[in-house]
């Protein structure tokens, strides 16, 4: 016999030390994890202490802990301190508020997130003034010129886990570039079938236009873009995606929740996976869990953020080298529920999704779009941003993560003013700019809004994503009118 | 799939083999009286699920080839999950030792076998899915000679670019160099070095390279291979088990070292075996090489004809009985790949 998997039965004693030290690119982010992960499963005296003193509330609790991951750390404290004590032990009390949605804590919200924010804005010195997408560019770039590239791509691949490559494979891409061919007009890119749900702008049988720059030739020798399956795989990506969205009606038949509720447990759910150090694409998959469950079940309030930690806590498994212990889900959500209880629920929610986890995730496709805009890191980081307000924003949900992607690129560029969405961007995305404007709007209608998800909103906030949230709601503010946005002082909660 | 189908709908039968997360056992369709396969996964009293069955499942119950093991049912009680399988009769392993003239088998059954096994693989890549197991153990046979890949314990779906993943797979004696060298980004071609090592060890009945330890595993690759150098390898000198102590071995003709096997095949066998992984052929491009133009033709359906002619005269001469499968059932270990 072959000598044994000796890899399966190290791995749960031995691993961790040894992938971190093999890829130092990832070994920041995999050991911040299990420095994380560690301090979680033997709290510190500091936590300790801190746990006791909030132990009255415990969402607050875990956010005040979660302050130190972003740069509003003294805000939180105050914030903390600023905040009524809400109701303990919500599952003694068969009250119908849980902590993830605590209703004091909710009205709050706005105005103790807004203050410490405005102050930051206006700080921040010469926000531009624009008048339209037109006049950004130049002003813009200047206002991020203290960012300067370098600096920007190193935050940006150690989140995004891309670095590795750059390392390893001595990128002949400058060479390749040089050569980008063009090629007739015979391929074809996926021919999707009909969704079941309402989809917006279902994309048809598309033909590389003659005009678009097939890019695929520049990675025939870079392997990581697996580019002689690259296509097959994005048109069978393509035909999961109408499998995977969930009902966006679902709410209909929770007597339990509404939206406001899903958005309050999404914003806490990206605070934990902030503060996990977890892959982008694990949030994805996460929220997308949470919503084909929810689409499935009906839930009592009380029982919500079970639903999302559980979510995390499988897409963690699905996606992650290095998946958090248990211990740390039931931590972070304050032992509100025990590890039985997540386990039990782990099964419930697997069953009912019978297994399915094939999401096609979005950072697949917006890596494929950002592609064809030459891996331009300020685009493709805001891009994220606004793709991420898909998972926050429900009237999103009905829409292909591909046609978000596409939408979250497009409204990127035209923010940062980085020119036409040609057909080479048209064809790697997917969608024609007539397609992917009811999308935009959303994203627009969202972004000028109040912001009600802090926890969102102050991740974005932060240097390393560029300060996405910042600029983007700024720009929206000033451009809704052109949207036909006329109501941007009603929050979504207000509106819904 | 509807997952409340109660453990009872099937009769379990002997053990076919233990694998270091699951049983494998025999079992019996109550109703139809079909023969599965029952992978009964151990539950993790701390950590649930294991990430294994998780993916696993997910992932198998998208792939639906004639070259991959069949997932039908996942049955999930209170302690236990059980995957019903296809069920098939035996592992390439016990194949080769059963069949095989001291392991090895007959060309014209290993060429079957690697287009089935390359199928599979393509089908596999197609699908944005690494299976990264590929070994004897893992491929199921039955007995119409039909090879399907099984085990995806360890596989994963990958996205374009492909992220960073662990170097901890592939049993030692399949494992690329790449991965062997600590490389954490490889992609589809990290499954094409298993098929290579698969076919090499299908026509000399023996493992190429049956290193006893990381080390040993690369240098017993560079004594057939040769030794790669920053000149051969662009980037080589980067890898976080880049050693210059390495001995330097030249290049051998791998058809000195396989007597065996005819030139065409040596021409596929060396551009499965490539150090670098991105000259390594690819499943599909491999499919269409030369050496699968004597595969009786190029249809499918003639193929299985084909398949199922060379089947018969095996079944006949494996089992003048005429009945079950082409061996008898040993105890233990040889059902892994479920």
């Amino acid at each position: 016999m072959p000598p044994t998997r000796t890899t399966r039965t190290q791995r749960g004693a031995t691993k961790e030390n040894d992938e971190n030290a093999a890829a130092p690119a990832r070994m920041t982010r995999a050991k911040a994890a299990t420095l994380n992960v560690d301090e979680l499963a033997m709290p510190t005296k500091a936590l300790q202490s801190k746990k006791t003193a909030i132990n009255a509330n415990p969402t607050r609790a875990t956010r005040s802990a979660l302050g130190d991951v972003s740069n509003m750390g003294k805000v939180k404290a105050a914030e903390a301190k600023s905040k009524p004590p809400a109701k303990a032990a919500p599952v003694s009390k068969a009250g119908p508020v849980s902590k993830a949605a605590q209703p004091t804590g909710i009205q709050k919200k706005p105005t103790t997130s807004r203050a410490p924010l405005a102050t930051k804005e206006t700080s921040k010195k010469p926000e531009p003034k624009r008048s339209g997408p037109g006049s950004i560019g130049s002003q813009k770039r200047k206002a991020m010129n203290p960012l300067s590239s370098n600096a920007a791509t190193k935050d940006h691949t150690r989140e995004d886990g891309e670095p590795t490559r750059k390392r390893l494979l001595k990128a002949v891409d400058d060479e390749k570039k040089a050569d980008v061919k063009q090629v007739g007009a015979s391929r074809k890119e996926s021919a999707p079938a009909p969704a079941p749900m309402p989809v917006v702008s279902e994309p048809v049988e598309r033909y590389i236009p003659q005009t678009a720059v097939v890019l695929d030739l520049e990675d025939i020798d870079d392997p990581l873009m697996v580019a002689e399956y690259a296509n097959d795989i994005f048109e069978y990506l393509r035909d999961l995606e109408c499998k995977s969205i969930p009902n966006p009606q679902y709410m209909s038949h929770q007597d339990d929740l509404e939206w406001k509720t899903r958005g309050i447990l999404i914003d806490w759910l990206v605070e934990v996976h902030t503060r996990f150090h977890l892959l982008p694409e694990t949030l994805f998959l996460a929220v997308n869990v949470v919503d084909r469950f929810l689409s499935e079940k009906v839930v009592q309030l009380d029982r919500l953020q079970l639903v999302g930690i559980t979510a995390m806590f499988i897409a963690s498994k699905y996606e992650e080298v290095l998946s958090p212990h248990i211990a740390n889900f039931r931590h972070i959500a304050d032992d509100g529920f025990t590890e039985a209880e997540i386990l039990s629920a782990e099964r419930f929610v697997l069953a009912t999704l019978n297994y399915d986890l094939s999401y096609p995730n979005p950072m697949n496709f917006l890596r494929r779009i950002s592609k064809a805009d030459n891996y331009d890191i300020q685009s493709r980081t805001i891009g994220k941003y606004l793709m991420e307000i898909s998972l926050l924003d429900h009237r999103l949900m009905a829409h292909r993560p591909s046609h978000i992607a596409a939408a979250a690129m497009y409204l990127s560029r035209l923010i940062l003013d980085r020119g036409e969405w040609d057909e080479t961007l048209e064809y790697y995305a997917g969608y024609t700019e007539e397609e992917i404007d009811p999308v935009v709007v959303l994203m627009v209608d969202y972004l000028a809004r109040p912001v009600i998800h802090e926890a969102f909103f102050k991740k974005y906030a932060s240097k390393k994503f560029l300060k996405a949230s910042i600029l983007t709601r700024q720009w929206a503010k000033k451009n809704a009118a052109v949207y036909g946005i006329d109501d941007i002082h009603l929050s979504l909660d207000e509106i819904a | 799939m509807d997952g409340k189908r109660h453990p009872n709908s099937f009769q379990q039968l002997e053990k076919l083999g233990e694998g270091t997360y699951a049983t494998v056992f025999k079992g019996r369709n109550r109703q139809t009286g079909d023969l599965v396969a029952l992978k009964e996964i151990h539950l993790d009293s701390e950590e649930g699920t294991p990430s294994t069955a998780i993916r696993e499942i997910s992932l198998m119950k998208e792939l639906k080839h004639e070259n991959i093991v069949a997932l039908h049912d996942v049955i999930h009680t209170e302690n236990k999950l059980m995957l019903v399988f296809e069920y098939m009769d035996g592992d390439l392993k016990k194949f080769m030792d059963t069949q095989g003239e001291r392991g090895a088998l007959k060309p014209v059954i290993v060429k079957s076998f690697m287009y089935q096994l390359l199928k599979g693989i393509a089908f596999c890549h197609t699908n944005r899915v690494l299976h990264r197991d590929l070994k004897p153990q893992n491929l199921l046979i039955n007995s119409k000679l039909q090879l399907k890949l099984g085990d995806f314990g360890l596989a994963r779906a990958f996205g374009i670019p492909v992220n960073t993943f662990s170097n901890e797979v592939v049993t030692l004696w399949y494992r690329a160099p790449d991965v062997l060298l600590g490389s954490r980004t490889y992609n589809t071609s990290i499954d094409i070095w298993s098929a290579g090592c698969i076919m090499a060890e299908m026509f000399s009945g023996r493992p190429l390279f049956p290193g006893t330890t990381n080390e040993d595993q690369i240098i017993r690759i560079f004594r057939i291979m040769g030794t790669p150098t920053e000149r051969t390898w662009p980037g080589l000198s980067q890898f976080p088990e880049y050693k210059t102590t390495w001995q330097m071995y030249a290049t051998q003709l791998l058809s000195t070292i396989l007597p065996q096997i005819d030139p065409v095949g040596i021409d596929l066998l060396q551009r499965l075996l490539q150090l670098r992984p991105e000259l390594r052929i690819s499943a599909a491009e491999a499919l269409t090489h030369p050496w699968f133009n004597s595969l009786m033709g190029s249809q499918a359906g003639q193929r299985q004809h084909a398949q199922h002619h060379q089947a018969q005269q095996q079944q006949q001469m494996m089992h003048p009985q005429g009945q079950g499968g082409y061996q008898q059932v040993p105890s233990q270990g040889n059902y892994g790949a479920y």
